[in-house]
């Protein structure tokens, strides 16, 4: 099955979250729903990351944020050779971490 | 509300400090209460991020009182990130305020040498969001690195001008003996030269090594107090007038307009609103640098500069020892260094140092004023304190 | 007779072309001159490794110990086709590197100490070694193992190593890590640099001789003094950098 990340929009507001919030930014109501969040948007900024935890093994990453179609934003890893502040991205769904016991899965952007 | 004022201080070198812990936080205490004359003191407030992590070491102010032995004093440790110091001195502040005590010692102490850099780095890397940030292998220096990368975008800041806060802040260093890098650096070296960039190399584009703080151990201690007791240590007096904290989402990503460091606006504009002073009057400054970015835009959210000008200032050399308004004259936590828990501390210790005259080769003429900013998280949380000379 | 079984214990040395000397500008805007030494200075060179085995931390103690008795050991010449550089600020010796041809091909990185801590000079040190094997000695690849996670981090990471673990490395037999030529090139441009030729009066100070490091890494305190005040109640922790304190003086 593919995997997405999900959005918390709030049931009064329908302000989208991410991550999620027990309160809501917006209008402080408590009760949200999930939705995927869309795959594809826009590079806002990012970088290149060449001191990491000791628990990659590779030894450097991309990282980015990224504003989504319909206007969340996420911060996720970027595959890409030469980024650009308002590129287009599309993302993925992959395993971003692994700490010898346990793999973490969020978003992992390349050129659209 | 009572007055608050400062008593005693107390230092360590920030450096690698090769003694334990509860050591390390009682030395500056001790200082802080020969400096003062005090020998009891009816709370203790000990600011420390991570000693439950990296020392293996929990509840640490009930081994820092018994250590200088002012049991049964009360004693809490404050944590709030990289902010902890000036948080434990909000403390402080708000215990004598309230008149529910008289004499309040704040000791902030950290140890992260201990281990290695990489381990040090992800311990401060926990204080990103644990679902949207640290899973991806987010550290504090690629949010900065992120961060600067619209700054430089949207202002025109370029490397040089980080290059010249790093170059600036080593220079006040060597003026400090408490400092932990004692190492002139020039933009030649670090900029101009073909082997600059090897010198020099990419933390997490576009910041570099010399962007960045160093790890550090070290302890910082004030003793706060009202005006009756403060005025027997026979010190110049120096007033806390001013304290101001404000947060800001914990994601970097949820912010409206990630270039803004609203927190360090927020706060700023608390402290200086109590004290009833403007930016304009402030004479000297300490400012978190923890990456040089940071210095620059925190100069324009306090109020200092307008935005977008603070490289400029910096430029014309308004920022340096002699300038109009010089920030980090300790050397800042580029030169001075980082001790996580204790630098809000230091950064007040700094500052009490300037407004009685006691800073030496760094000292800034007549400071009646100072101020610092405490930058906990990437922004998320941050405290600034104004103080100023009495008489 | 000794003449003649001297003559058995030292190993006849390849001839190896010299490494040019180069100079770089560091952090400090300071000028540092690489260049190779022959057997005639290296007992200019033991007098500022020596201390460096007392010292405790990051590992300077065993590698100091290593570099001593290599130095030793060209110098007596007991090891084959050894070559020894150092690098220079103002003539004080900063860093020492050395290392050894195993064969046309291959070369052993030994050791890198650094006399000056916190401008990359053994990092430039270490890369000057690396170019001595690839374009001076023409060789195919270097193996090299680390002693330190400082050495680790700067080698196997930076330089991204591949793994020859099948080789024992000469020193101790731990699995070796190899720079190939195509690693060397990769990394050309970031880690690799240096001027030449040396300014003569540059190379000239540097020639003149070897001058003790300014701010050598020194002891720690002893950790295992139970407490600071037993052996320092005049508070080592306020003492300015480079002063360390005074051992404890146990009672008998």
């Amino acid at each position: 099955m593919e995997k997405s990340i999900l959005g918390y929009k709030c049931t009064k507001c329908a302000q989208v979250h991410y991550p999620n919030r027990t309160l809501c930014r917006k209008c402080g109501h408590n009760e949200f729903t999930t939705l995927p969040l869309p795959k594809s948007g826009k590079l806002l900024t990012f970088t290149h990351l060449y001191t990491l935890p000791a628990d990659f093994e590779v030894t450097s990453i991309g990282l980015g944020i990224v504003e989504l179609d319909g206007g969340t934003r996420i911060t996720g890893q970027l595959e890409i050779e030469k980024p650009e502040i308002g590129m287009k991205v599309r993302g993925d769904v992959k395993m971003v971490r692994n700490d010898g016991y346990n793999n973490y899965y969020g978003m992992v952007f390349y050129r659209a | 509300m009572r007055e608050v004022y400062v008593a005693g201080i107390g230092i360590t070198s920030f450096t690698r400090l090769e003694y334990p812990l509860v050591e390390i936080a009682a030395y500056p205490a001790m200082m802080a209460l020969q400096d003062s004359g005090l020998k009891k003191v009816d709370h203790v407030f000990v600011a420390n991020m991570a000693s439950g992590r990296i020392n293996h070491q929990t509840g640490l102010a009930s081994a820092v009182v018994d250590n200088l032995s002012l049991t049964p004093a009360g004693a809490e440790t404050i944590e709030n990130g990289p902010a902890s110091g000036a948080s434990a001195i909000k403390a402080g502040f708000m215990a004598v305020a309230s008149g529910l005590h008289d004499v309040v010692l704040v000791t902030g102490a950290e140890r992260l040498r201990e281990v290695n850099n990489l381990d040090a780095t992800d311990a401060v890397a926990t204080l990103t969001h644990p679902l949207a940030e640290y899973i991806y292998g987010v550290t504090l220096p690629s949010l900065a690195g992120m961060f600067t990368r619209l700054y430089m975008k949207k202002y025109g800041v370029t490397s040089r001008h980080l290059a010249m806060v790093a170059v600036k802040n080593h220079d006040n260093a060597m003026l400090n003996p408490f400092a932990h890098i004692h190492q002139k650096i020039t933009l030649e070296g670090i900029i101009d030269s073909p082997e600059a960039m090897t010198n020099n190399p990419m933390v997490a584009d576009p910041i570099r090594f010399f962007d960045c703080c160093p790890v550090s151990d070290g302890a910082a201690c004030l003793i706060l107090t009202t005006k009756e007791v403060a005025q027997k240590s026979g010190h110049p007096l120096v007033r806390l007038a001013g304290v101001g904290q404000a947060t800001d989402t914990h994601a970097v990503h949820d912010r409206e307009d990630p270039t803004e460091l609203l927190a360090v606006r927020g706060a700023a504009a608390q402290a200086f609103k109590m004290a009833g002073v403007k930016p304009s009057d402030v004479d000297v400054a300490e400012l978190h640098d923890a990456f040089t970015i940071l210095e620059i835009v925190e100069s324009e959210e306090v109020g200092f500069f307008k935005k977008g000008e603070g490289h400029l200032a910096l430029e014309r050399g308004e920022t340096r020892l002699g300038g109009r308004i010089p920030i980090n004259t300790s050397g800042g936590l580029k030169a001075k260094g980082h001790p996580v828990g204790a630098t809000g501390v230091g950064q007040a210790h700094e500052i009490v140092q300037q407004l009685r005259g006691e800073a030496g080769k760094r000292q800034v003429k007549d400071a009646k004023t100072g101020f610092t900013c405490n930058f906990g998280g990437f922004g998320n949380n941050v405290v600034c304190l104004t103080f100023v000379r009495e008489g | 007779m000794s003449i003649d079984l001297e003559k058995i214990l030292r190993p006849v040395d390849s001839p190896m072309p010299l490494y040019p000397p180069k100079y770089m500008t560091l952090a400090s805007g300071e000028t540092m001159v690489v260049r190779q030494v022959g057997r005639e200075e290296i007992p200019q060179i033991l007098p500022h490794v020596e201390p460096l085995i007392h010292v405790e931390r990051d590992f300077y103690n065993i590698v100091a110990a290593r570099v001593y008795a290599e130095l030793l050991g060209y110098y007596c010449h007991r090891v084959q086709d050894e070559y020894v550089l150092v690098a220079q600020v103002n003539g004080e010796l900063a860093a020492v590197v050395n290392g050894r041809m195993v064969s046309k091909d291959v070369g052993m990185s030994y050791h890198t100490l650094a006399l000056k801590r916190g401008e990359r000079i053994g990092a430039h040190a270490f890369a000057a070694k690396m170019e001595y094997h690839m374009d001076i000695l023409g060789q195919k690849e270097v193996l090299i193992v680390a002693e330190s996670p400082i050495g680790f981090r700067r080698w196997m990471i930076e330089y991204k190593l591949e793994k020859r673990f099948e080789i024992p490395h000469e020193l101790g037999g731990p699995p070796s890590w190899a720079l190939t030529r195509e690693l060397f090139d990769a990394a050309r441009d970031t880690l690799l640099v240096g001027r030449r030729p040396v300014p003569e009066a540059a190379l000239a100070k540097a020639k003149a001789g070897i001058l003790p490091p300014i701010d050598p890494p020194t002891p720690a305190a002893d950790f295992l003094a139970a407490t600071r005040s037993q052996y320092d109640s005049t508070g080592t922790a306020l003492l300015p950098p480079g002063k360390t304190a005074q051992k404890p003086k146990r009672s008998e």
